[in-house]
C-alpha cells in the first residue's frame, strides 16, 4: 500500500507506507559550494553582506541570492562571490582596529600587474560586512596594505574581507527592473492586514446582540 | 517559524575542565561584555555542539513546517490568500536556508544535517507531526504557531553567536507579515458565519495541546543550563517563553469570543503567572520519538524530494568544486 495523506498530491507521490531503510548519507558536495551575497539597499549605498547561498556556479548563485536576499525588501544591486575567493583576516574585538593588530608585510618586488580588489569591513561583531572601497594591488597581501592606507583609520574595524574585483559577479544597471515588482506585492507586508477594524466591528455587534 | 522546545541534554562536554582556562576566560569575558562570537573565534566544545543542535533543529522546523501549510496553497480560498500563503511558505523555506548556513559556520555540513533529518537523528518542532485537517487549521498554524515561534526567535536573536543573530534578524523581519496574515485569517473566520466560527473553534481545540507543548517541558535547572544561559545560547527558559506567549495571545483569542479548551487556564492575579492544565508530556515524548500522526509522512515527503532531485544536483555539480565553509 502507498502512504495515504490528507493532501492528495502527497498520496499521488505513491510513497511506500511503513518504515523505510535509512537513507544513505548524502555525498560531499551534494549541496554544492557556497557563495557569499552582498546587497545594495538603495542607490549610492554601500553593498552590505547578507549571507551565503549554496549553488553549482556563479550564475545560479546569483539567482538563488536574488530569491533569498532580495525577494522581500527594497534592493537595487546584488553581488555574489565564491566563498573560496574571499581572503579573511582574524577577528578583533569591538573596540579594536584589526589593521593595527596585524603585521602586514610589504610584498617584495611586485611581479604581477596591479589589479582591482574589493575591500569589506566589519565594524561590529554580529553586524554585517560592508563594502569599504576598491584598491589596486598585485596580491591579497598588498591589497590589505593598500586598504589600511585608504580606509584603515576609520574607527574600530573588527574584520576585513578581500576579494579580487574580477571574482565578484555584480548585477548590472540594466538588471535593476528585476526588483521593480517588490512594492506591488503588498500582501507580503504586515501593514496590509488591518485586523483592528474587523475586531472592533465584531465587538460592537456582540454588544448589540446581547443588549436587551 | 520555529520549533521551540529545545531539550538541552547534558552531554559528555558538560564539564569544562577539558577546555583551556585562559581561552575560556577570554571567551566568557567577551560575551559578558556584550560582544558577539564569530565563526573563527575560539569557543568551548559545549557551546559549539549546543548551537549546532539548536540552529539545526530550528532549520529543520522551518523546512518541515512548510509542508502542512504548503498543502493549503492550492485550496486557499481566493487568489489573494493563495498568493499570501505561497509567499509565507517561500519565506519559511528561505529561513531554513539561512539557518542551515548559520549552523554550517560551526562545522556541520548541510549534507550531514539533511541526512540526519531524514534518518530521524535530528529533530524538528513536534507540532508539525500533527495534521492540518482544514483551512482553519492552516490559519491557526499561521497565527499561533508562528506567534510562538516569534517569542522564541526574538529571545534567541539577542544570543551571542553572530551568524545566528544575523539570520534571526532577517527572519524576524519577515515573520511580522506571517503573524498579521495569520491573525487576519483567524479574525475573518471568527467574525464570519456560524459555520466559519465553528470551524476555527474546532481547529483551535485540535491545536491547543500541541501549542502548549511548543516551548518544551520545564527546564531542569542544572549547572549545564546555567552555563548555556551565561553564554547566551539559551536566552529564556521554556516556561518563560510559554508564559509570555499566553500573556500576549490568550487575550487576543478571547476577544474573538473563542474559547480555549482548558478549564484551568487563568492568570493568577497575585503571581501574574498563567495557570494551566499540565500538557501531556507523555504524548509529546511519544510523538517526538516518531509515533505521531504525521511523522512518517513528513519525512517521506522530504526524503522523496531529496532523492528525486539528486540526479539534477549531480548533473549540475562542477567536478572542480571544492567545499569551503560559509564565512559568516
Amino acid at each position: 500500500m502507498y502512504l495515504q495523506s490528507l493532501d492528495p498530491r502527497v498520496t499521488r507521490l505513491h510513497l511506500p507506507e511503513g518504515d523505510m531503510p535509512p537513507m544513505e548519507a548524502k555525498p560531499a558536495l551534494d549541496q554544492f559550494e557556497t557563495y557569499e551575497a552582498f546587497h545594495q539597499k538603495k542607490e549610492g549605498a554601500a553593498h552590505t553582506y547578507v549571507g551565503p547561498v549554496h549553488a553549482p556556479n556563479e550564475e545560479v548563485a546569483f539567482l538563488f541570492a536574488k530569491e533569498q536576499y532580495s525577494r522581500r525588501f527594497p534592493c537595487v544591486g546584488l553581488w555574489v562571490v565564491r566563498t573560496a575567493h574571499i581572503q579573511v583576516t582574524p577577528y578583533a574585538g569591538d573596540s579594536e582596529n584589526i589593521y593595527d593588530m596585524l603585521r602586514i608585510e610589504a610584498p617584495a618586488e611586485p611581479s604581477a600587474e596591479a589589479v582591482p580588489y574589493e575591500i569589506f569591513h566589519l565594524k561590529k561583531r554580529g553586524k554585517a560586512h560592508t563594502h569599504a572601497g576598491r584598491v589596486l594591488a598585485t596580491s591579497y597581501q598588498e591589497a590589505l596594505q593598500e586598504a589600511r592606507k585608504a580606509f584603515g583609520d576609520k574607527g574600530p574595524i573588527v574584520n576585513v574581507w578581500i576579494v579580487k574585483s574580477k571574482d565578484v559577479l555584480q548585477s548590472a544597471e540594466e538588471d535593476k527592473d528585476m526588483w521593480t515588482t517588490i512594492p506591488e506585492k503588498k500582501y507580503r507586508d504586515a501593514i496590509a492586514y488591518k485586523v483592528m477594524d474587523k475586531i472592533t466591528k465584531f465587538k460592537e455587534e456582540q454588544k448589540n446582540n446581547i443588549a436587551p | 517559524m520555529y520549533g521551540g522546545g529545545n531539550v538541552f541534554e547534558a552531554t559528555k562536554f558538560d564539564d569544562l575542565q577539558a577546555e583551556d582556562p585562559v581561552k575560556l576566560a577570554e571567551f566568557e569575558a567577551r560575551i559578558a561584555g556584550g560582544e558577539k562570537i564569530e565563526p573563527t573565534d575560539w569557543m568551548p566544545e559545549l557551546y559549539r555542539k549546543q548551537l549546532i543542535r539548536m540552529i539545526e533543529q530550528h532549520a529543520h522546523s522551518e523546512i518541515i513546517g512548510a509542508l502542512p501549510e504548503g498543502t493549503w496553497i492550492t485550496r486557499a480560498p481566493g487568489f489573494r490568500r493563495k498568493m499570501a500563503q505561497m509567499a509565507k511558505v517561500q519565506d519559511e523555506v528561505g529561513h531554513a536556508q539561512l539557518l542551515y548556513s548559520a549552523a554550517e559556520t560551526l562545522g556541520k555540513s548541510r549534507e550531514q544535517m539533511l541526512t540526519d533529518l531524514i534518518n530521524g537523528k535530528s529533530k524538528y518542532s513536534n507540532v508539525f507531526n500533527y495534521p492540518a485537517f482544514t483551512w482553519a487549521d492552516s490559519n491557526i498554524i499561521s497565527w499561533l504557531i508562528d506567534a510562538g515561534a516569534i517569542v522564541n526567535q526574538m529571545a534567541n536573536a539577542k544570543g551571542s553567536y553572530g551568524p545566528y543573530a544575523r539570520a534571526l534578524e532577517r527572519i524576524c523581519a519577515e515573520e511580522a507579515f506571517h503573524l498579521k496574515y495569520g491573525h487576519d485569517a483567524v479574525v475573518h473566520m471568527a467574525t464570519g458565519t456560524p459555520t466559519q466560527r465553528a470551524m476555527i473553534q474546532a481547529a483551535l481545540n485540535r491545536w491547543w495541546g500541541p501549542i502548549m507543548t511548543f516551548f518544551g517541558p520545564s527546564d531542569k535547572m542544572s549547572t549545564h543550563t546555567e552555563t548555556l544561559m551565561r553564554w547566551k545560547v539559551k536566552m529564556a527558559s521554556n516556561d518563560e517563553c510559554r508564559q509570555q506567549f499566553l500573556d500576549m495571545y490568550v487575550p487576543k483569542i478571547w476577544e474573538l469570543g473563542l474559547t480555549v479548551p482548558d478549564p484551568k487556564l487563568k492568570k493568577n492575579p497575585e503571581t501574574g503567572q498563567w495557570e494551566y492544565t499540565e500538557p501531556d508530556w507523555e504524548e509529546f515524548k511519544r510523538v517526538i520519538n516518531g509515533d505521531g500522526p504525521c511523522n512518517a509522512e513528513r519525512l517521506a515527503v522530504r526524503r522523496t524530494a531529496e532523492e528525486r532531485g539528486a540526479w539534477v544536483r549531480r548533473a549540475l555539480l562542477n567536478p572542480k568544486a571544492q567545499y569551503v565553509r560559509p564565512l559568516a
